[in-house]
């Protein structure tokens, strides 16, 4: 039965003929039921004789059939919420229906989906998470059967109050008590990374395994702190010192080197999902995305305090108003991806970025999980996700000047006075273009289909709403290329035409500029609101900013104005969170020993990884905090201890009782991101421009069948032997739909989310590459060619320099046989043996 | 501690000499390899799938879904309709379909006449001409048809099959991709990326002349002969590496991974070798016009490389920009004919070709788009995206063929009877290799993710 969608009048309620006549308030108005007969016998025989069906049903029984609807389903399908946009307060909406069609075919119980639902002889069962009982399922079989009469149940329920009932989810006791929302501990009576990791060990009577050597020690050492193979003269530097703090101040050197900060800053940008475009069909570059990235590099290199470090993220802008790195900072809640659209759930999908990569960067959290619904696994409710979205709701992706107001102001006059200028341009070009257009207009038209012709040629108030449309898309859309303009504009003309435009694109070339950066402005505070289901489209109740319940009983104090960001992010780094410390010092951990203590280093919830050493980890948070924050120091501590010293070759009896090296008997031996691969062959092949740091992406060649097409994307790859892209791979330009195949095929991130840590694929193309890549092979026979200029052509020496330079050892016998033997036998033998170096495991592995 | 690698050196000195390449491709492919051959839950007939991708949007109601109404009152608002939302302004009245229908197959499939070719298979083939999506934007569009989700960043059809399944022929990537002539599609890489998963489940783009693979070769005064040497140098200074730690499989996975990869420059530059194929094969994939010669070199490798034991092997039609996918905002006429003659004779001769071979059965073949196109009519001659009604079709890989599903209205606006979702499309292709969508998972975020996230449901009558 179909009836009218969309019938909001009291007229038509009337004309349906039912709702006053079986009000559920008891109300009987027949005048106005035969009314409804007369004006809808014509229109739906069905329902006249069903109504007539009706006339005769059980009171009591439609009664109960209401009490249901209204104890079990209208709390999300009545006045407050709409979910599926199905709403059962009257019968016409009933017979509406919602997204999946009417909910109820009269006298028909086994056809409406409203009983099949309830009765769970569909999926998903009503209401969610609740069975109904076989008696009320048999109550609304029976209410449907007789022909489910009812008029409506408008205005009991209070909508504020039911959103209010639907979006409370409380915290108990016993979930405040899981581990990572207790307070951190200093375990008392021990201290230290060796003493809380040997404790562990002996329990299961293992030992440490023996210090590394010295050599694969300074390789550990460079290679963790800045990513870069240490030189031959780096290496007898440290093997020189023979004093008992002789690591402890290769330490200091590497945390002094600018290149710590690229290093490390690599690893934080993979957190911050950081791209220098903005994905999707358009993929705009972010030229000025770089700023944000350096900065990063620039406060890793100070030790800038890691709360400070959040706060100047988080809400730099509000904290310093008008500072310029405060507001590159901000830039991490505008490195997400940029929809194409601007739509009410495309910025739901910008806000739900911010808030998904804050959780789980800063907190360890999965809030992301609660956009549509409470967390199904951790004490998360939805409201907590909304009110971090009330938190967020107001700091918009734009292009943020980075000059001060009245430089804006002057750039605003000369803007102006510019558009002012080109105007006379554009029009002398239009003007000197009419005519052509204008019988190239024609043209077209003449071609246009008969029945628009028809549309155009009726007058404009007898057109039907049809010929309306046509006439304004003629109107609107109908256009001339400048290609399609071209033969028919000729000989001197052509020359005037030519001119003309030559002329506009050199003045566009003058167009006022504004440095700025791609970050968050915060306007105006609008109101945000709690989305059932995750969608704009059924709003609750409003929401305000607030922190994770779980983590923080109470209410913790935001303005009601601006300033919401900044009141979050004091929260995020003050004593009363547990969370963050934790967090932050576990993946410092992870980067120095493979795995964090918490393997999971972004979900420290329920269905994360529980600590292998608990106490280590809360130690490592105190002495962090009470560091003030300090990164710097956190790397001494844990490279001063012995647990990070140790080989990371594998002990009979460490492998026999803890395989997976749980509690680190061993150090662990990472594979190189395909960054620092790349890093390394430049570095030994002494083509590294080392000293270039910061500054605007480069473009290393990529092939172009890896990335032509798609909206006018495109690479300015650089020729492979292009000394401009022997930089650093931080530096190359990130776009978001052309990744690099190194770092592709290397498990790189996708940066769409936060990524906490890398996959580590073993793949038979990442092995195409290093074998046949022209880069890679340049590289090779560059690396040749300096191990000629360093050792001359005695193949014994270029070998022993080979392995000083790329592995920080000699080479041991049988190797140096075999590469001597190599070289010796084979045309372009020192080439391939550099490239042979280039792809060895212990390049590509942490000793 | 799983299986060991041993490099080829090894297994050579441990076996005498006595063991080939094809024994390493078995040691890649252990129980440690994430490219194993796996079993799904359910015994299936189909065990890979060929996906026709019409980039850009193919109007339905112009090719499978005829719309009568639309030639009876051209120019006219579609009655009941309200106003139509569009993606790019300036809605039309209706526009009749510039071509005719015919019927053709024993099921009395109605297929216009830019499809002829394929018209010829309609008994193969089902139809769901009850298709929606989320987004009338490309990329989110796009994103969705390929992940499920309208947001990048989430692995592929390709990638949670090659999770699933492995691959069956460890010397090809069990994934592959090949783009239009005229360049890759509007979102590029993320539309065959592995997203939160490992990347031995990205697609590996392939190209249809030359080297299929970038980097598949080194330059010319590398020859294999040198190559060959080189490999042999490598893997002795390998060993010794390895011999500290000879429990870690990863170590040995990476030295197994450049014998793989030396077999693969083999293989794959074998695999694309199509000059072989006899005359009439190469003639009736189109090879010999210029129009349809490009899609057919790829479908033609396509169906080699399903032989071969690949899984996935998604192509192209349409890349770049506009006019040059099927995105037909501008004079539809054009731009149809245009892709669907480059498309229609391939198309059909790869499910001839398939049939012919056997391989239909184990082959599912899906063709679509990201969205369909609206009936009214933009830019006075061309149609606007739709993402509220479209068709699609599959054929092959236990599908039954000959039927329709779903409905849209009398115009082809919205579908309307039996709607079915991009995660009801993702739900069948699964269930079509042996797998229920649901339990297909893959841990990340706290969470177990599904290719169908936490919706859809496998189109049961499309099923043999």
């Amino acid at each position: 039965m179909v009836l009218e969608p969309e019938v909001p009048s009291p007229t038509l309620r009337v004309h349906l003929g039912f709702s006053d006549r079986w009000d559920v308030f008891g109300q009987r108005v027949v005048e106005v039921w035969v009314v409804g007969i007369i004006i809808r016998k014509m229109k739906l025989a069905a329902a006249l004789l069903f109504s007539v069906t009706a006339l005769f049903a059980d009171d009591a029984l439609e009664q109960r059939a209401v009490g249901i609807l209204k104890k079990n389903c209208l709390m999300c399908h009545g006045s407050a919420l709409q979910s599926s946009k199905l709403d059962l307060r009257t019968r016409e909406s009933i017979l509406k229906g919602g997204e999946h069609g009417p909910a109820l075919v009269p006298g028909k119980a086994e056809q409406s989906k409203l009983y099949r639902f309830a009765a769970a002889l569909d999926q998903p069962s009503m209401p969610p998470g609740k069975k109904l009982s076989a008696e009320d399922a048999g109550t609304l079989k029976a209410w449907i059967d007789s022909g489910a009469p009812f008029a409506s149940v408008v205005g009991v329920d209070d909508k504020a109050a039911t959103l209010a009932k639907l979006e409370e989810r409380p915290i108990t006791a016993d979930e405040r008590m899981f581990w990572s929302f207790q307070p951190v501990r200093r375990p008392a009576g021990r201290a230290g990374i060796d003493e809380l990791i040997r404790e562990k060990l002996t329990a299961k009577g293992i030992a440490f395994s023996p210090p590394a050597s010295k050599r694969e020690l300074v390789r550990r050492a460079y290679l963790d702190l800045v990513g870069l193979p240490p030189t031959p003269a780096q290496v007898s530097d440290f093997l020189n010192d023979s004093s008992p703090q002789a690591f402890a101040k290769l330490v200091d050197r590497l945390l002094a080197s600018p290149h710590y900060g690229e290093r490390w800053g690599r690893h934080w940008l993979d957190l911050a999902r950081y791209a220098d475009s903005g994905g999707y069909e358009f993929d705009r570059d972010r030229d000025n995305a770089y700023l944000y990235r350096d900065w990063v590099v620039k406060a890793l290199n100070a030790d800038m305090p890691f709360n400070e470090f959040v706060r100047m993220q988080l809400a730099g802008d509000e904290i310093k108003p008008g500072n310029r790195d405060a507001i590159i900072a901000t830039a991490y809640l505008a490195l997400g991806g940029e929809p194409n659209m601007n739509t009410p759930q495309t910025r739901s999908d910008v806000l739900d970025d911010m808030i998904a990569t804050t959780a789980g960067t800063m907190l360890g959290m999965t809030v992301g999980c609660a956009r549509c619904h409470n967390h199904k696994f951790d004490p998360i409710p939805q409201k907590d996700y909304y009110r971090m979205q009330a938190v967020f709701f107001n700091a918009k992706p734009a292009e943020v000047p980075l000059v001060s107001e009245e430089e804006v102001a002057r750039h605003k006059d000369r803007l102006k006075a510019w558009t002012e200028q080109r105007k006379p341009l554009k029009e002398a070009l239009a003007a000197f273009e009419k005519p052509f257009r204008t019988r190239m207009i024609a043209d077209k038209t003449e071609k246009l289909a008969d029945y628009i012709k028809v549309a155009l040629a009726t007058p404009a108030e007898k057109r039907t709403e049809g010929q309306r449309l046509n006439a304004i898309q003629v109107e609107k859309t109908i256009e001339v290329r400048d290609e399609e303009l071209a033969p028919s504009i000729t000989g001197d003309n052509l020359r005037v035409w030519d001119a003309l435009k030559a002329r506009l694109k050199a003045f566009d070339a003058t167009r006022p500029k504004l440095e700025s950066a791609w970050a968050v402005e915060e306007k105006k505070i609008e109101p945000s609101y709690f989305s059932h289901h995750g969608s704009v489209d059924n709003p609750g109740s409003l929401m305000k900013p607030g922190v994770l319940s779980v983590a923080y009983e109470g209410e913790w104090n935001f303005p009601e104005g601006h300033g919401r960001r900044k009141a979050f992010a004091e929260w995020i780094v003050s004593p009363e969170n547990p969370l963050t410390a934790r967090v932050t010092v576990n993946r410092i951990w992870q980067h120095h020993f493979g795995e964090g203590i918490v393997r999971t280093a972004s979900n420290f919830g329920k269905t994360g990884e529980r600590p292998t050493h608990p106490e280590l980890l809360d130690w490592l948070a105190a002495e962090f905090v009470s560091s003030g924050w300090s990164i710097k120091t956190m790397h001494r501590l844990i490279m001063n201890s012995a647990a990070y010293q140790m080989s990371s070759n594998d002990t009979d009896a460490g492998v026999r009782a803890d395989p997976e090296n749980r509690l680190l008997w061993r150090q662990a031996r990472p594979r190189l991101e395909g960054e620092i691969i790349r890093d390394s062959i430049l570095a030994v092949a002494g083509t590294l421009r080392a000293e270039q740091i910061g500054g605007p992406g480069m473009y290393p060649y990529i092939d172009p069948a890896l990335w032509a097409g798609g909206s006018g994307r495109t690479w300015a790859g650089k020729a492979i032997d292009d000394a401009s892209t022997w930089r650093r791979s931080l530096y190359i330009f990130q776009k978001r739909t052309i990744p690099v195949p190194m770092m592709e095929l290397f498990d790189g991130p996708s940066a769409t989310a936060s990524c906490p840590r890398r996959n580590r694929s073993t793949i038979a193309t990442q092995a195409l590459i290093l074998m046949n890549n022209a880069f890679v092979l340049d590289q090779a026979k560059r690396f040749a060619g300096r191990l000629r200029r360093d050792a001359g052509e005695d193949p014994a020496a270029q070998v022993e320099r080979a392995f000083a330079l790329a592995l920080a050892r000699s080479p041991s016998e049988a190797e140096r046989r075999e590469s001597i033997a190599f070289i010796r036998k084979n045309p372009d033998g020192l080439a391939d043996f550099a490239q042979a170096i280039f792809n060895l495991n212990e390049f590509a592995y942490i000793p | 501690m799983s299986k060991r690698f041993l490099s080829r050196r090894q297994m050579l000195s441990i076996a005498g000499g006595g063991i080939g390449s094809l024994a390493l491709a078995d040691l890649m492919s252990g129980a440690t390899s994430p490219m194993s051959a796996k079993q799904p839950h359910f015994p299936a007939k189909a065990k890979a799938v060929i996906s026709v991708f019409c980039y850009g949007g193919v109007s339905h109601v112009d090719t499978f879904d005829p719309k009568p109404e639309l030639g009876r009152h051209p120019g006219e608002t579609m009655p009941g309709k309200g106003k139509v939302i569009v993606s790019q302004g300036h809605p039309g009245g209706m526009m009749p379909s510039p071509w005719t229908f015919k019927k053709y197959g024993q099921c009395g499939m109605e297929v216009s006449e830019l499809f002829p070719n394929v018209a010829k298979h309609v008994d193969d083939i089902a139809f769901i001409r009850s298709m929606y999506s989320l987004s009338n934007d490309h990329a989110p569009a796009m994103f969705q048809m390929n992940t499920g989700s309208v947001l990048p960043g989430y692995p592929s059809m390709g990638s949670w099959i090659t999770y699933g399944l492995g691959t069956e022929n460890q010397n090809l990537p069990g994934y592959i991709v090949f783009s239009d002539w005229r360049g890759g599609p509007i979102g590029g890489a993320p539309n065959w990326g592995n997203g939160f998963m490992p990347a031995a489940y990205q697609g590996t783009p392939f190209r249809s002349s030359g080297d299929p693979i970038v980097d598949l070769k080194p330059p010319a005064e590398m020859t294999p002969e040198r190559q060959r040497r080189w490999l042999g140098f490598l893997e002795k200074l390998n060993d010794e590496h390895a011999r500290k730690n000879p429990l870690d499989s990863e170590l040995s996975a990476r030295i197994a991974s450049f014998e793989l990869a030396y077999q693969m420059q083999e293989h794959a530059t074998r695999v694309v070798a199509i000059d072989n194929e006899p005359e009439h094969v190469r003639k009736a994939y189109g090879l010999d016009q210029k129009h349809t010669q490009y899609v057919g070199r790829q479908l033609l490798m396509a169906r080699r490389l399903v032989e071969k034991g690949v899984r996935f092997v998604q192509v192209y039609s349409g890349g770049g920009n506009f006019g040059e996918s099927w995105d037909a905002h501008w004079d539809l006429k054009e731009n149809h004919e245009m892709h669907c003659g480059e498309t229609d004779q391939p198309v059909a001769a790869l499910l001839a070709d398939l049939k012919q071979r056997g391989l239909l059965d184990s082959t599912l073949v899906i063709w679509h788009g990201e969205f369909g196109r609206m009936p009214i009519s933009q830019r006075m001659n061309g149609r606007d995206h739709n993402p509220l009604g479209y068709t699609v079709w599959m054929a092959g890989g236990g599908i039954k063929g000959g039927q329709v599903i779903g409905a849209t209205d009398e115009f082809g606006y919205q579908a309307v009877e039996d709607r079915k979702s991009v995660n009801d499309l993702h739900a069948t292709m699964l269930h079509c290799l042996g797998f229920d969508h649901e339990k297909l998972t893959y841990p990340y975020n706290g969470r177990q993710m599904r290719l169908t996230d936490v919706a859809g449901n496998a189109i049961k009558p499309l099923l043999a």
